[in-house]
């Protein structure tokens, strides 16, 4: 704070957040002041994510910076039977993170230590608000990096990712967060501090850690991170595929993987996002193509030579218009740049975006396609598809500007189609960005009622008073809280 | 209230978040309120929703350094920066932002007399160790200058109010750098005081917009306009934007940053013994992020020293922000330390900041600094 600001606000009056309630007193003792906001900008800035969902209710946010922290505010907000939400960078694209019903919001961005580098057993421990590319941008110079690589890699966090088991373009070869993770230690909603997992190759006992991996903050607070360093690539090949339909695309994407390779990374782009995303990187996408698939292999350099051969050809056999091979490293990193700001530069085109997040099985994804723009074409709606094709992994984004009159009821329409076309596909309803307050309605389309009751018992062993993130992933009547009740939160509570 | 905010520039942001690693005042605090993002969402607040304006609004809004390094990162092109100066200008113009005091230690940029005298008292005061150091002003406050004298009439080059007050050397070495490259110069002197950056910064953009209209006359013609301070050299390529003109944006054409000029000159220039130096190039703000053409810093350093090394942060700013680093000194510290930091990883020899600001204030912090045209200069006359 500024010393004129100081100045200012003896001019204006006290600040708007003196503490008259005992939680917040009692929060501000244990950390201090500046590190507990409950005035309203904090309230309606932490009660977004980058998702659509508008109905987020913050209570007392809270900037914890060590773990014994963390185990205090969890206490106290147990001591005033407050739930606790956990939250990164905000870049969740399900709601996992929005507060319902007035919680504690605890903000791990100021944990952002990278602890140690263990090379010995091919270990670094950080802290949960490391972000992702910081990460591997700390480990290249010793030869290795963080292979889960979400599209907001640049600014996502590492307990983001533990949260959502979130993947990117190179968990096609690599595999998502979970395999990467070997331990988490974990402040437990009663506020206990536990270790999850552990670096020995075969530890004992229940797989906890991977329980916990993709749990999104129902089952505790992630407070410090043992990740598994994978080493640098010796090469790398990176093709551009151009084609005059989607179709074509995902026909190549499928023949690659029937041909026994294995790329580390296989994205197509259709024509609406390729051309927004040319327009931002200038990276020599093609403008006329109705879709592109970039394609990565990795490994020694004689191999991936064979196999970027046998990429283009199998492209060429489904019609490719042009095949690129990236000649350096600075047109891939441009190439890549491309692909992971493609949900950025969607406001090009229109203020708002509502992104799913499917998985279908690649033999599928054609027809699943075909199907999705048929759905957009109905409810008179930009579907615009950028996807991890490697794995199934869709992401259809609806784009419209929320100012319209009724749109919003013809996105989630159209939203719905597509996830019962996914599933009637066979697929599943997330891969990589979770459940969140987004997609809960839909569980109980893909589990049954004993899958759920299952699942809710586990969370109830970590979370028996319901306080862990309450109203997330589990459809309400299978979870701890009602997210109606959450909601409806009385008036005036906060302010 | 109104910020008077165009709808579409505010509906431009999707909230994504990839900005926010950009932003050096969300990565010292890790609050969403000091990013753009956050920002972004209060303006919409107070526009949209007519949110009362409370302490912690105001204080999101002051805390920007106005860096504008979120706008390349920003893959929907949202215009921050006029964003944020609109905001401010919304602000200033009811009195709930730049206090009257503030207003008056603006009012002699636009004046040289009274710059100059009140330039001199504080290099005598500075002398008398009676300047505070937080104020964070260079150790050595020129008291007597030597007159600029012009070189020719091929370029006008900008000498502005601070910078020529307190950094006329830097001016002196970007023209004898220029002349050995056959260009001739004329300083503009009286005839464009100031080009009012700090100003719009502080939202008082009507004054910025009298000042670009007086060096818009003054400065008739053709001939290119050269700045050699990245600060000033926005501010002056934005002129036509601000006042939304034909003869406006014409004259933003005419403006160069001097190294953008000197790129395509760079040939004309003596071949000499290059200088035994370690230089890391850090990159100003407004230099990298709004005029974008900090790579000709590289292409016309490149021959004049022994190696030239990049800082590995993104050109994440170094917290200076024209008058920020006074108004905010706690946070413009906490975002300098991550910059010497970055800095003393690559142990160079010495630091080249083509901007007045930032060389001020990592000099305080104890970075050698020197303007490349100081770099070639040295150079050329060694």
């Amino acid at each position: 704070m500024s010393i004129l600001r100081r100045a200012s606000q003896i001019a204006r009056g006290a600040k708007s957040d003196a503490p008259a309630d005992p939680l917040l007193a009692a929060l501000q003792a244990a950390l201090d002041p500046d590190r507990v906001k409950i005035d309203d900008a904090h309230r309606s800035l932490l009660g977004k994510d980058a998702s659509v969902f508008e109905g987020g209710n913050a209570g007392p946010i809270c900037y914890p910076s060590t773990t014994a922290e963390v185990a205090e505010i969890v206490t106290i907000a147990a001591q005033f039977d407050r739930a606790v939400v956990p939250r990164g960078a905000g870049t969740g694209l399900a709601g996992g993170a929005i507060p319902l019903g007035a919680p504690v919001v605890v903000a791990v961005t100021k944990m952002n230590r990278i602890l140690e580098i263990d090379e010995a057993n091919g270990v670094a421990w950080v802290e949960p608000g490391v972000v992702n590319l910081d990460l591997t941008r700390h480990l290249t110079p010793l030869g290795y990096h963080f292979a889960p690589d979400p599209s907001s890699q640049q600014v996502c966090t590492i307990g983001g990712n533990v949260a959502n088991n979130s993947g990117g373009p190179h968990c096609l070869a690599y595999g998502v967060t979970n395999a990467h993770i070997l331990a988490i230690e974990v402040v437990t909603p009663a506020g206990d501090i536990v270790m999850l997992g552990g670096i020995d190759p075969e530890p004992s006992g229940y797989d906890l850690r991977g329980v916990f991996v993709g749990s999104e903050g129902t089952l505790g607070i992630a407070t410090k991170v043992a990740v598994k360093l994978t080493k640098n690539r010796p090469a790398v090949r990176t093709l551009l595929l151009s084609f005059s339909s989607v179709r074509d695309a995902a026909n190549t994407v499928s023949g690659v993987i029937a041909a026994g390779i294995v790329p580390a990374a296989m994205e197509v782009m259709d024509q609406a996002i390729t051309q927004a995303v040319e327009n931002y990187v200038g990276a020599g996408y093609p403008r006329d193509a109705a879709a592109v698939l970039l394609a990565e292999v990795d490994g020694p350099a004689d191999g991936i030579d064979i196999d970027a051969n046998r990429i283009r050809e199998i492209g060429l056999a489904n019609h490719a218009t042009e095949v690129r091979l990236a000649t350096d490293d600075a047109e891939r990193t441009l190439l890549w740049k491309g692909r992971k700001t493609a949900f950025g530069a969607v406001a090009q085109i229109a203020p708002n975006y509502y992104l799913h997040d499917t998985v279908v099985p690649r033999s599928q994804l054609a027809d699943v396609l075909d199907k999705i723009y048929a759905i957009a074409d109905a409810h008179d709606l930009l579907i615009m598809n950028v996807f991890h094709a490697g794995d199934g992994n869709l992401h259809p984004l609806i784009v419209f500007d929320g100012r319209e009159d009724g749109v919003l009821d013809r996105v989630h329409a159209a939203g719905a189609e597509i996830i019962e076309a996914s599933l009637a596909a066979g697929g599943v309803l997330s891969g990589e960005h979770g459940i969140g307050v987004e997609k809960q309605g839909y569980m109980e389309l893909l589990f049954s009622e004993i899958d759920l009751d299952h699942q809710n018992r586990l969370r109830r062993a970590f979370d028996p008073v319901c306080r862990a993130n309450p109203g997330k992933v589990l459809p309400s009547g299978h979870s701890c809280a009602d997210i109606q009740q959450l909601r409806s939160v009385p008036a005036g509570l906060w302010g | 209230m109104d910020l008077r905010l165009d709808a579409d520039d505010l509906n431009s942001c999707v909230q994504c978040g990839l900005c926010l690693p950009h932003c050096p005042t969300f990565r010292v605090t890790g609050d969403e309120a000091m990013s753009p993002r956050g920002r972004i969402h209060l303006m919409r607040e107070v526009q949209d929703n007519n949110a009362p304006l409370t302490p912690e609004i105001l204080d999101s809004f002051e805390t920007c350094v106005q860096c504008r390094g979120c706008e390349p990162a920003c893959p929907s092109s949202v215009p921050y920066g006029h964003l944020m100066e609109q905001t401010r200008e919304s602000l200033a113009d009811v009195g709930e932002m730049t206090p009257l005091w503030q207003r008056a230690m603006l009012a002699p940029l636009s004046t040289p007399v009274a710059l100059k005298a009140g330039s001199s008292l504080l290099g005598v005061a500075n002398k008398l160790n009676l300047v505070p150091k937080r104020l964070g002003l260079p150790a050595e406050v020129p008291v007597r200058q030597q007159p600029l004298d012009s070189t020719g009439t091929d370029v006008y080059f900008f000498t502005g109010c601070v910078m020529d007050a307190w950094q006329r050397d830097v001016h002196r070495a970007g023209m004898r750098v220029l002349q050995a490259a056959g260009i001739g110069a004329t300083p503009t002197n009286e005839l464009a005081p100031c080009c009012g950056a700090l100003q719009a910064h502080a939202g008082l953009t009507n004054q910025t917009r009298d000042l670009a209209e007086q060096m818009m006359l003054n400065l008739r013609g053709d001939r290119p306009i050269l700045v050699d301070s990245a600060g000033c050299g926005a501010a002056m390529k934005d002129y036509g934007h601000l006042l939304g003109t034909p003869t406006a944006e014409a004259f933003s054409a005419r403006v160069f940053d001097i190294q953008e000029f000197l790129a395509d000159h760079v040939r004309s220039l003596p071949t000499v013994e290059p200088l035994d130096l370690r230089v890391a190039v850090q990159d100003p703000c407004h230099l990298r992020h709004v005029q974008r053409v900090h790579l000709a810093t590289r292409t016309v350093l490149r021959p004049f020293v022994r190696e030239l090394v990049e800082l590995e942060d993104d050109g994440l700013c170094c917290g200076a922000g024209g008058a920020y680093s006074v108004l905010q000194p706690e946070l413009a510290g906490q975002i300098r330390d991550r910059k010497v930091d970055v800095i003393n990883g690559v142990r160079p020899d010495i630091v080249a900041s083509a901007n007045p600001g930032c060389s001020m204030h990592l000099g305080n912090a104890g970075v050698e600094t020197l303007h490349p045209m100081q770099l070639i200069d040295r150079a050329l006359t060694s």
